[in-house]
Parts: structure tokens; C-alpha cells; sequence
């Protein structure tokens, strides 16, 4: 009874319900699209669907661009494809740089020149740059002479590898080395060093390999089981 | 009219090229190539300044990270944008395998549906306007 007086009444109450013992119609907005039903109570209650069909959805909308499509051809990049497909790339840094001297196709861990350091720690910059003072390029006045061993050869350039058989009959002829290697410029001091070095190379290999079968030979002659001569049988002098 | 990039990589190995003239001149240093070797730096420098001037131009250029992983490994970077053409024609041929897939899939089940329940099949395609 107390309850009954602090009631209010709802507009929208069953007692007062224009439509009488039907839930009232009010609008619900369906995000998940699937509602199509209608929920009737009251002395009859019942279930009507307002769609033929159960969970029956709306479709999604056409679009133009599926992965259906031809997605190279569509962007135009058939030429790319072709250009990057169509012949073997070269692995190496130094085939996509050719005129860039130094050798480049070492990774760059190992001297500590990598492109990710130089993202991940910037250099300070934003200074301006300006032609160095003639106090200034007093430091750098040099003292006549070749640079010491250990850092004449700092990031020189590669021979390239000739992968020819003449190479060694050149060898056999006693040809120096130099001549197969081709020359950047031809008065290049750096060059006449490169071939010098590869000569002294390949003398200190002719004497190793030498001395590898000079050791060979002794082996033999002394070893019985090859049918060497044994301590016995060594030729008196 | 070059392109910012063909000025700035022009540049690039101009700067390049002056630093190894500068190494053969100190490899075997001669007292008469001072001034030169000082010119040389002065060039150095103007480089810089040139590269610096470069940089608005090209401002608008993306490079993506990933790119740098394979130069930092000696590799050639067109091998990046192979490897990413690769990659998204085989993922173009993937999805549409899936769609035909599903495609063959929806026509084979709406043939069997169809014989099995003709009418409400019949509804389904007047509701869906013939798809």
C-alpha cells in the first residue's frame, strides 16, 4: 500500500500502455545487425521474426579493390616487377655501388660504420659549417713520406677476381700478377704497392709449397712402408 | 632537369671522390702536395656544405628501416624492394586463392541447399537480389 503511493507511474507501464499488453516500441539501434525479431508479451505472447531468415546479416559492401585483383598490375608496377625479377640481382653492396671506391661488402658490425648505429645514436649536428681557418689547417701539415704498414692498406680497393684458366699459364711463364688486374688509374701509387704485394704473395707461396714437398719427399724416403730406404739401406757417401 | 636524388647522389660521390684523392695524397706524402692537400679540405668542407644545401630537396623521401639492415650486411638494397615485391604477390596470390576458395564454396553450397530446400533458397535469392 505505502509502495503503491511513492509509485510513479511510467509512461511507458504496462497499466497505461497505449498498445496494451505489447512491449512497447522503441527504437534499439542493432550493432550487431542480427536482431530481427520482435518479442511480444503479455496474453499471448509470441515471437515474431521480421526477417525470413535467423542471424541472416546485411552483406558487406562491394569494393572496387579485393585481393582478388591483379594488385601489381593495378598499381602499374608490372615494369618494377619485371625489372626486379626478370634478371639476378648481384648479393653484393658494391654491385649497386660500382663507382664508389673502398671496400664495401663487408658487414659493418665490423668496424663499427653501421647505417642503424648512426639511427639509433645520432651525431650531434646542427652546427654550421664553415671553410676551415689557415690556423686551423696548420694541423694538418704532414711530414714527407710513406704512411706506415699498418695503415696503407685500410679499406683499399679488392682485386677482382679473374676466374679465367690463362691466369695460371700465365704463372707457369713466370708473367707477373699485375697485369691481369685491372688498373683504376693507371698512375695510382696505390696499384704498383697492390702489385708488389701480390708478387711477394705468391713468391712466399711457391716457396711453402716447396718446402711442403721437400718435407714429403724425406718422409717417404725414410718411411719403410712406402718402399722407402731404411737406416740400412742409406747409400754410404 | 635531374631529380634531388641524381643532384644529391652526384654530390655524394663527388665528396667520395675528393676523400680518396686526399688518402693517396697522404699515403705517400710530398712537402709540394701541402697546398693541394689543403685545398682538398677546404672541398671537404664545401661538400658538406653542398650536401647540407641538398637536404630540403629530399626532405619528402621515406626510407624504410628495413632497407638499412641489408646494407649494414654488405647486400645490395634492391634485394629489399625484390623481397617486398616477392612477399606481396605471393600474399595477392594467397588472398585470392582464399577468395576463390569461398567463392566456389558459397556457389557449391547454395547448388546443394537449393535441392534440399528449394523454397526457402528461393527466398534467400530474392532477398539477396540474385547474387
Amino acid at each position: 500500500m505505502m509502495s503503491d503511493q511513492f509509485r510513479k507511474v511510467e509512461p511507458y507501464s504496462p497499466k497505461s500502455s497505449p498498445r496494451g499488453a505489447r512491449s512497447p516500441v522503441v527504437s534499439r539501434q542493432d550493432s550487431s545487425g542480427t536482431l530481427k525479431t520482435t518479442i511480444s508479451l503479455g496474453k499471448n505472447p509470441s515471437i515474431v521474426h521480421s526477417g525470413p531468415f535467423y542471424l541472416m546479416k546485411e552483406p558487406p559492401g562491394e569494393c572496387e579493390l579485393t585481393g582478388a585483383t591483379n594488385l601489381m598490375a593495378y598499381y602499374g608496377l608490372e615494369h618494377s616487377y619485371s625489372k626486379f625479377n626478370g634478371k639476378k640481382l648481384k648479393e653484393s653492396l658494391s654491385s649497386f655501388l660500382p663507382t664508389l671506391p673502398g671496400i664495401m661488402d663487408g658487414p659493418g658490425q665490423e668496424d663499427n660504420s653501421t647505417l642503424g648505429s648512426v639511427i639509433a645514436k645520432r651525431p650531434i649536428g646542427g652546427k654550421e659549417l664553415l671553410p676551415l681557418t689557415s690556423a686551423q689547417l696548420a694541423g694538418f701539415r704532414l711530414h714527407p713520406g710513406p704512411l706506415p704498414e699498418q695503415y696503407r692498406y685500410v679499406s683499399a680497393t679488392p682485386p677482382k677476381k679473374h676466374k679465367s684458366k690463362h691466369k695460371k699459364h700465365k704463372h707457369k711463364d713466370g708473367a707477373p700478377l699485375g697485369q691481369d688486374t685491372p688498373l683504376q688509374d693507371s698512375s695510382n701509387p696505390d696499384t704498383y704497392e697492390k702489385k708488389h704485394k701480390k708478387q711477394k704473395r705468391h713468391d712466399d707461396d711457391k716457396e711453402r709449397k716447396k718446402r711442403k714437398k721437400e718435407k714429403k719427399r724425406k718422409k717417404q724416403k725414410h718411411s719403410p712402408e712406402h718402399g722407402g730406404l731404411t737406416p740400412n739401406q742409406h747409400p754410404m757417401p | 632537369m635531374s631529380s634531388p636524388l641524381e643532384n644529391l647522389e652526384t654530390q655524394l660521390e663527388m665528396f667520395v671522390e675528393n676523400v680518396r684523392q686526399i688518402r693517396i695524397i697522404v699515403s705517400d706524402f710530398q712537402p709540394q702536395g701541402q697546398s693541394v692537400l689543403n685545398q682538398k679540405i677546404q672541398s671537404l668542407v664545401t661538400g658538406l656544405q653542398e650536401v647540407d644545401k641538398l637536404k630540403s630537396q629530399v626532405q619528402d623521401i621515406h626510407v624504410p628501416t628495413e632497407v638499412f639492415d641489408y646494407i649494414d650486411q654488405g647486400r645490395n638494397p634492391q634485394l629489399y624492394t625484390k623481397d617486398c615485391i616477392d612477399k606481396a604477390l605471393a600474399k595477392n596470390e594467397e588472398v585470392k586463392g582464399k577468395i576463390d576458395s569461398y567463392k566456389r564454396f558459397k556457389s557449391h553450397l547454395l547448388s546443394e541447399l537449393s535441392k534440399t530446400f528449394p523454397n526457402e533458397i528461393a527466398k534467400y535469392k530474392a532477398i539477396r537480389g540474385g547474387e
